[in-house]
């Protein structure tokens, strides 16, 4: 059975290839959370082969 | 409860002055809840901002507000880059460590922010600095704020304990000496140990130049030392410093690199935000707006005021908190945004907006930083009880044609602290006769409005001091004249040189603090602290027996005070020994043109020399040595052993011996008796043995008294002194401002006595709580306008003002929901008053009220 990975999550966003820290198979992941005090987003490094965490959720 | 219009009735020049508001609608607002009717936020996103703002404040040490903790991020890719990094130079290690934080870190975006830009991985979370201090991680490990996985965090603390500062430094020192540094009674603890630390960033640099521009030089630096090693003959007494200059210029370039490409990892997310997030247009505009900024800047020079606070804020966050910590927010911020207001306001060329856009900017700027958690120990968190850390820049003053230095951006950054409403930061307006009206009027709003800052300082005295301390340059390039202007508060009260370089860049060049109090009763005990830590604390300078004399009183502390002085600054000087070999701060020095010119680190360049210390507690030593004087030797009443007798029973069984000690005249009354013996106090010893120093930077430490929560904290470790004090009370709530309460001869006499003190000085901070009903009267501006006129002829350094009613202050202690707006100052910084231990507050309740009589207000020339 093949593995779910970063890469099919919908808060997956590929890096363009012109960013100053573009690797191959490089992207953000940007999740976004909330709490009493209202809305943020958090945007981690992340590549597209790693292991989908708790937050994976199916890109539509 | 009284109303604000119950004011009282003055007398004055054949007039009837009457103290009612000089807005009649506060006439009807109840004298307990005034604070809270006076926020007037300039936009409705700032009215939620500051409602949802995650504010960092500790009180006692304890965070107020639940779910704040330590993240882990930054010391694990710190340490990653560390281990990884093994055998290359030092300099390259420290920006390698930089730029795997910056590329690994988590980025933080906020709804409704505008200014982006965090150092931890949630907002709610602050980073730590195991290379700084383990034992402050330790501190961290062991209480509920600490890193997770707590393991993890754990193991990166354990390895650096080998090689943390304090590791390197300790062993240049006796161990006994440290053990009395520990204590923090006498003495603050070393800086090596503590991690705390302070810098004013040559913010000018990226502003101006953009960091590509800053990259470019260090690559033309490098190309030139290379070819210089080819050269023919081979000079190996000059040729092999480029070895050193090639390794900071490659560090510099990497940390530039590192930050440009975070920034704009700034800009991917606030893109991805606007088109996979949010909904509202208007936002999404907004987003893509700030994905346009931080993909521009820092890489490149900054167009507009928009462009300008964000770089500002990414280069805060690299200097104070991620390539390595400090505290402060030193800037001349005013002078620094000019141009850029100009662009934006005035000629509307780029990022245009109107004047109430700018105040919007700032006090969004303002909630920013009230939210910047600081990594502190418990014991740092508890000197600075109800804030989250020193947060001041300075306005106002003189610029290097010696011309008035306010602007519109000035009035832009007062009018937004007025009206959001915030501890901090804080603000230093530099007073000159040469500052506009309008100006001086937006100062005296915030003032009248209760919210300590800002806080005052003399421009000319700042000015010459920048100029006499040049005058010991070790390269022969301090600041000269037209740059001896350029001078902002470090932190709180110490001036220093802020521009494109010569800027402070560690506390071991000045700060940290020294314990007059407990000096002064470990002098009457041969060096041994008897009510606190029970242990030799200095050294043996005589039994009471040997005491025949108030000379020899008087030289038992000089001796106690030149062996603490000294210990403090050797201290400081070890660590920069360390600092610019371990520490090194690559983008500090990729943004100093000195440390660019040169190929140093910022922690080794010194051109501006600029030693101070922080004595704490002076007064009550300084009152305590009057009483000495006047009932043991003037008018022996008593002897030494009994004085004695009565402090080591914490005055029990004295109580008229306490009386007639605490009646004895004390410093803030226009006393010759009292003022003649302290003025020699801080003239002779205080100021003029520690002048007697060199620093690392060749010139002398001066004393910039003053007090922060310290004066909490160590008088709760200082037992029972000669002015009637007993043990454990708090000393001395400023560097020159008199005990609190014993100021009775009003606002003129405490002027006069502190004017007395002129040698020896860098700086010394006055508080003064001036009444409520005068200052928000219809003459409140002409008393306090003539107050600062006197108060700069009578050449003073400082002032802050408390303009806050014991009636509200009650009542907030009652019911400490409902005020939430009530801002105090407590010395050196302002907080909320409910974020305040109990303790502390009631320090502030017990300074005195002064009230302005006609003498005083003849003394003052008011013209009414």
């Amino acid at each position: 059975m093949e593995t779910t990975t970063c890469r099919q999550c919908a808060n997956f966003f590929p890096l363009p290839k012109d960013a100053d820290d573009y690797e191959a198979g490089k992207a953000d992941c940007v999740r976004e959370k909330e709490d009493e005090k209202g809305k943020y987003w958090l945007s981690k490094p992340i590549f597209e082969n790693s292991t989908r965490c708790e937050a994976f959720h199916t890109k539509r | 409860m009284n109303d604000i219009a119950s004011a009282k009735i003055l007398e004055y020049k054949g007039k009837t002055l009457n103290f009612t508001p000089e807005d009649p609608t506060e006439a009807k607002i109840p004298s307990d809840e005034l604070h809270e009717h006076l926020q007037k936020p300039s936009t409705a996103r700032t009215k939620r901002l500051k409602e949802r703002c995650r504010w960092k404040h500790a009180s006692a040490g304890e965070f107020i507000e639940k779910n704040v903790t330590a993240g882990i991020e930054r010391m694990r890719y710190l340490t990653e880059a560390h281990k990884a990094s093994e055998g290359q130079p030092e300099a390259i290690r420290r920006a390698l460590g930089l730029a795997n934080v910056l590329n690994k870190s988590t980025l933080v975006l906020q709804e409704d922010e505008f200014i982006v830009g965090y150092h931890a991985e949630d907002p709610n979370m602050f980073p730590l600095y195991p290379e700084l201090s383990h034992m402050a991680v330790q501190d961290y490990l062991m209480s509920d704020y600490s890193p997770q996985p707590a393991d993890e965090a754990a193991a990166i603390n354990a390895y650096w304990k080998p090689h943390s500062l304090q590791s390197k430094c300790q062993p240049y020192f006796d161990p006994a000496d440290l053990g009395r540094m520990y204590q923090v009674s006498s003495m603050e603890a070393p800086s090596f140990a503590s991690g705390y630390n302070s810098i004013v960033p040559p913010y000018e640099t990226v502003l101006e130049d953009g960091l590509l521009a800053r990259i470019k030089l260090a690559e033309k630096h490098i190309a030139e030392a290379q070819a210089d090693m080819t050269t023919f003959p081979w000079n190996g007494t000059k040729g092999l410093d480029n070895i050193a200059k090639i390794d900071n210029w490659k560090a510099m370039v990497i940390a530039c690199k590192a930050v440009i490409s975070w920034a704009r990892r700034h800009a991917r997310l606030a893109r991805i935000v606007a088109e996979n997030f949010e909904t509202d247009p208007k936002r999404q505009a907004e987003l893509l707006e700030i994905a346009d900024i931080c993909h521009r800047i820092p890489a490149e020079p900054c167009k507009g005021l928009k462009d300008a606070m964000q770089a500002k804020f990414f280069t805060f966050l690299i200097c104070h908190a991620i390539e390595r910590y400090a505290s402060g927010y030193a800037q001349k911020e005013d002078t620094l945004l000019w141009p850029y207001y100009k662009a934006s306001v005035i000629d509307k060329k780029f990022q245009p907006m109107d004047h109430m856009g700018a105040v919007e900017l700032v006090e969004m700027e303002r909630l920013k930083i009230s939210e910047h958690g600081a990594g502190k120990s418990r014991a740092y968190r508890e000197i600075f009880p109800g804030s989250n850390d020193l947060f001041i820049l300075t306005v106002g003053g003189t610029n290097a044609k010696g011309e008035d230095a306010c602007n519109d951006m000035t009035d832009a950054i007062l009018e937004a602290a007025k009206r959001i409403r915030t501890a901090e930061p804080s603000i230093v307006f530099r007073y000159s006769k040469k500052n506009r009206d309008k100006t001086l009027r937006w100062v005296f709003e915030c003032v009248r409005d209760g919210l300590g800052y800002p806080s005052i300082k003399h421009d000319e005295i700042g000015t010459e001091q920048m100029k006499e301390y040049a005058k010991f340059s070790l390269n022969g390039n301090g600041a000269t004249d037209e740059e001896a202007h350029n001078w902002v508060n470090v932190l709180c009260m110490s001036p220093g040189i802020h521009g494109r370089r010569k800027t402070q860049k560690t506390r071991s060049e000045g700060g940290g603090s020294i314990f007059p109090a407990k000096l002064l009763e470990i002098s009457l005990n041969d060096g041994y602290d008897w009510s606190y830590a029970d242990m030799q604390l200095g050294p043996k300078t005589g039994q009471l027996a040997s005491l025949k004399t108030f000379e020899d009183v008087w030289e038992a502390f000089r001796k106690q005070y030149q062996y603490a002085i000294n210990l403090c600054i050797s201290t400081k000087d070890v660590s920069r020994y360390f600092e610019q070999r371990f520490l090194q701060m690559p983008f500090v020095s990729a943004i100093d043109d000195g440390c660019m010119e040169f190929g140093m680190d910022a922690n080794a360049l010194s051109e501006q020399p600029n030693g101070w210390h922080n004595p704490i507690t002076t007064i009550v030593a300084a009152n305590s040595l009057v009483a000495i004087k006047k009932l043991v030797f003037d008018e022996k009443k008593y002897t030494l052993d009994q004085l004695s007798q009565a402090l080591k029973a914490n005055w029990e069984g004295f109580e008229e011996m306490r009386v007639d000690f605490k009646r004895a005249p004390k410093w803030g009354n226009d006393d010759d008796y009292a003022d003649a013996i302290i003025t020699r106090f801080y003239e002779e010893i205080i100021g003029g043995e520690m002048r007697k120093i060199t620093n690392y930077s060749g010139g002398p430490v001066m004393p910039t008294g003053q007090a922060v929560g310290l004066y909490m904290e160590v008088g709760s470790r200082t037992g029972p002194t000669p002015d009637g004090r007993f043990g454990g009370e708090a000393a001395d709530d400023g560097g020159i401002s008199p005990y609190m309460g014993t100021d009775k001869k009003g606002p003129t006499a405490v002027l006069r006595s502190v004017s007395k003190v002129q040698k020896n000085q860098k700086g010394n901070l006055l508080n003064q709580r001036l009444s409520v009903p005068i200052m928000r009267s219809k003459h409140g501006f002409e008393i306090w306008n003539s107050y600062m006129k006197t108060w700069h002829d009578l050449n003073i350094d400082h002032v802050q003002f408390n303009v806050v009613s014991t009636d509200e202050m009650r009542a907030a202690q009652r019911e400490p929901e409902k005020h939430h707006d009530l801002i105090v100052r407590v010395s050196g910084y302002s907080a909320r008053f409910v974020d305040i231990p109990t303790y502390g507050q009631n320090t502030i309740i017990a300074r005195q009220e002064q009230d302005f009589s006609a003498s005083d207000l003849e003394f003052l020339n008011v013209e009414i």
